[in-house]
């Protein structure tokens, strides 16, 4: 009789503090294995002993050496994790939610816009559409943090750079630079309108907080990107992610069971209830 | 199974609960007196249960979704993690229950309930509890003013969820059998005690009464499709102070938190029940909320209610009861609301 509450016990192979607050732990579970999920889900990770939090995945399910989440730390859950080492087991459930629909992103430009530690999910697909790169057209990265102490992935910003014909903007809040920044100074939507971009032939895909999505969704729109071909996440507050415990859900939607990933057009469709 | 139709008397159906409490195959639930409320609570004999009253004060929710319940346990030592799943001894040790005394309404939460909990994923601790209640209830004489089972539609005389429905006659009760939970229940007494359960035809069991819903509750849940940002919702909810009893009280209401308990060397991961009135329900980690204000909370409660679930799972996640009215320290009263919100 299956307990769909039971975690998984993974063992932690890597922590990089990404940041003063956030981390991203590379996990393994059953013997160094991973699992398999898609770019846009989610899992459920534990401290046993403190409690569970929601995360998005941020490695590419390609990369099938280790399994990838960020967090900041914040609660009683994530003040454990952050007393963890390498060696250390987590609980993981998962993977849950629906996914970025990659079919739809094929052949296409492709425009990865992220803020803060909203690039978690979006550096899954990202990873995972360089993985595949001669499956899509021209790929953009923006990514904006507050400060530059704030920017996450510093470590993989390079490889992106490295990608074919792919072109990588970092931004940071204004005054949120530091003497020898180097990258862009404006917040993400200001940035993104600089950009030459087009909508025609392009998907966008968007994470970072509400307000950012709501002005970067009226940028796009602006710059001719259709509705249906902008996605985003929703990041509701979660507990189960199974579609019982009746928190994450938005009008009719369970986030947990018919998101995280929605386009805009969905979005436009739901109550303002998120 | 096609229902069957008995007719018992008074001390009849004495004698069939004292004997399924000395049989001890069941655990015997029944409405009884504690204190100045009357609960669902075990019974040692037939005299114990309450059956006079229009409603215990608390459905028997916590029989299939207790307030705190174990989802593992587990021990942290040297070497490492061990985590021990309560499901396998749940199923074995399982005993089982019979609410004598049902509510109608009641008996319907759980059939509702039922649907969220399998849905996608399996929950088997609701499961085991589900399979493992047996329900027999006794249809309501006179509903009070907050009782609206009929525009839930249901009735005081509902058979909905229920195994086995009672209904007052002469000097005893007509029986429904409704379920083959019901009828396992029955059985041995029929071999046992020929003249206990007389058989008779449909037909001989008059209605309890008559019952006419007095508004439309497709029209509420017709106002909730249009209406999300309605100034009433803002209005209307102001006096809420946010207690959730309306949630707590509530037979259908299963929303539920998931927290760790125990210390280093280790403890268990629980469920507790949770309530959408409460801030923190929706809290990001950002410290944004998508629902901010009392109005937000409440709308959220009927839009799950009388429109969500509805469209999910073709059930509303209400019966009618009114006890979120009947026990609300500000008077919000659910019947007058979704009345009102029909006809809106």
């Amino acid at each position: 009789m299956e307990n769909i509450y039971l975690p998984k016990l993974a063992v932690i192979k890597e922590i990089i503090q990404e940041t003063p607050d956030t981390k991203t732990v590379r996990i393994t579970i059953n013997n160094n294995e991973c699992i398999d999920f898609l770019p846009g889900q989610f899992g459920e990770f534990s401290f046993i002993g403190e409690g569970e939090s929601t995360f998005g995945f941020s490695s590419s399910p390609l990369r099938k050496e280790f399994l990838e989440f960020s967090f900041r730390t914040s609660g009683r859950a994530t003040s454990g994790m952050n007393g963890l080492n390498p060696g250390d087991m987590i609980g993981f459930r998962g993977p849950y939610g629906n996914y970025f629909d990659t079919a739809k992103m094929k052949g296409k430009n492709l425009v990865f816009i992220g803020g803060g530690i909203g690039m978690a999910p979006v550096k899954s697909i990202l990873e995972y559409c360089i993985d595949e790169r001669s499956n899509y057209g021209k790929i953009t990265v923006l990514y904006g943090a507050r400060t530059v102490s704030d920017l996450m992935y510093k470590g993989v910003m390079e490889e992106w750079k490295k990608a074919l014909d792919t072109n990588v903007v970092i931004t940071v809040d204004p005054s949120g630079e530091t003497k020898d920044w180097t990258g862009r100074v404006g917040f993400v939507p200001t940035v993104l309108e600089q950009l030459p971009l087009k909508g025609d032939n392009a998907v966008a895909v968007v994470c970072g907080p509400l307000i950012m999505i709501k002005f970067v969704l009226k940028s796009l729109d602006k710059m001719g990107f259709d509705k249906e071909n902008i996605i985003t996440t929703l990041e509701n507050r979660m507990k189960c992610g199974l579609g019982k415990c009746g928190r994450c859900n938005v009008g009719s939607v369970y986030v947990c069971k018919d998101g995280p990933v929605f386009t805009a057009k969905e979005l436009e469709a739901l109550p303002n209830d998120f | 199974m096609e229902e069957k139709y008995f007719e018992i008397t008074l001390e009849n159906i004495k004698k069939f609960v004292n004997s399924l409490i000395e049989n001890n195959n069941y655990e015997i639930i029944a409405p009884k007196k504690t204190g100045e409320d009357t609960f669902y609570e075990k019974i040692n004999s037939f005299d114990e249960a309450n059956l006079d009253i229009l409603l215990p004060k608390l459905s028997f929710k916590e029989n299939l979704l207790p307030k705190t319940e174990s989802l593992f346990s587990y021990s942290l030592s040297g070497a490492g993690i061990v985590i021990d799943n309560p499901l396998e001894n749940e199923e074995r040790e399982a005993k089982k229950k019979i609410i004598f005394g049902a509510r109608p309404c009641d008996a319907a939460a759980g059939p509702i309930m039922e649907k969220v909990f399998n849905w996608d994923y399996k929950d088997e601790f609701f499961n085991i509890k589900f399979k493992n209640l047996h329900i027999i209830s006794i249809a309501c004489g006179k509903p009070d003013n907050y009782c609206f089972c009929t525009e839930m539609q249901l009735s005081p005389e509902s058979s909905y969820g229920s195994d086995i429905l009672l209904k007052k006659s002469g000097n005893g009760y007509y029986v429904t059998v409704v379920t083959e939970k019901g009828m396992d229940i029955i059985n041995p007494f029929l071999d046992m005690f020929k003249d206990m359960f007389k058989e008779i035809s449909k037909e001989k069991i008059p209605p309890a009464g008559k019952w006419k819903a007095s508004y439309d509750i497709k029209k509420t849940h017709s106002f909730l499709d249009n209406n999300f940002e309605h100034q009433y919702f803002q209005e209307k909810f102001l006096s809420c102070i946010g207690c959730g009893i309306c949630t707590f009280t509530c037979p259908t209401c299963h929303c539920f938190d998931i927290q760790d308990e125990g210390t280093l060397k280790g403890g268990r991961r629980i469920r507790n029940w949770d309530s959408c009135q409460f801030g923190i329900f929706t809290l990001h980690t950002s410290g944004h909320n998508p629902r901010v204000t009392q109005g937000d909370r409440y709308r959220q409660r009927l839009m799950h209610k009388f429109k969500i679930y509805n469209e999910k799972f073709n059930k509303y996640l209400c019966v009618g009861c009114g006890r979120c009215s009947r026990n609300c320290p500000e008077d919000i009263n659910l019947k007058e609301i979704t009345k009102e919100l029909a006809s809106l």
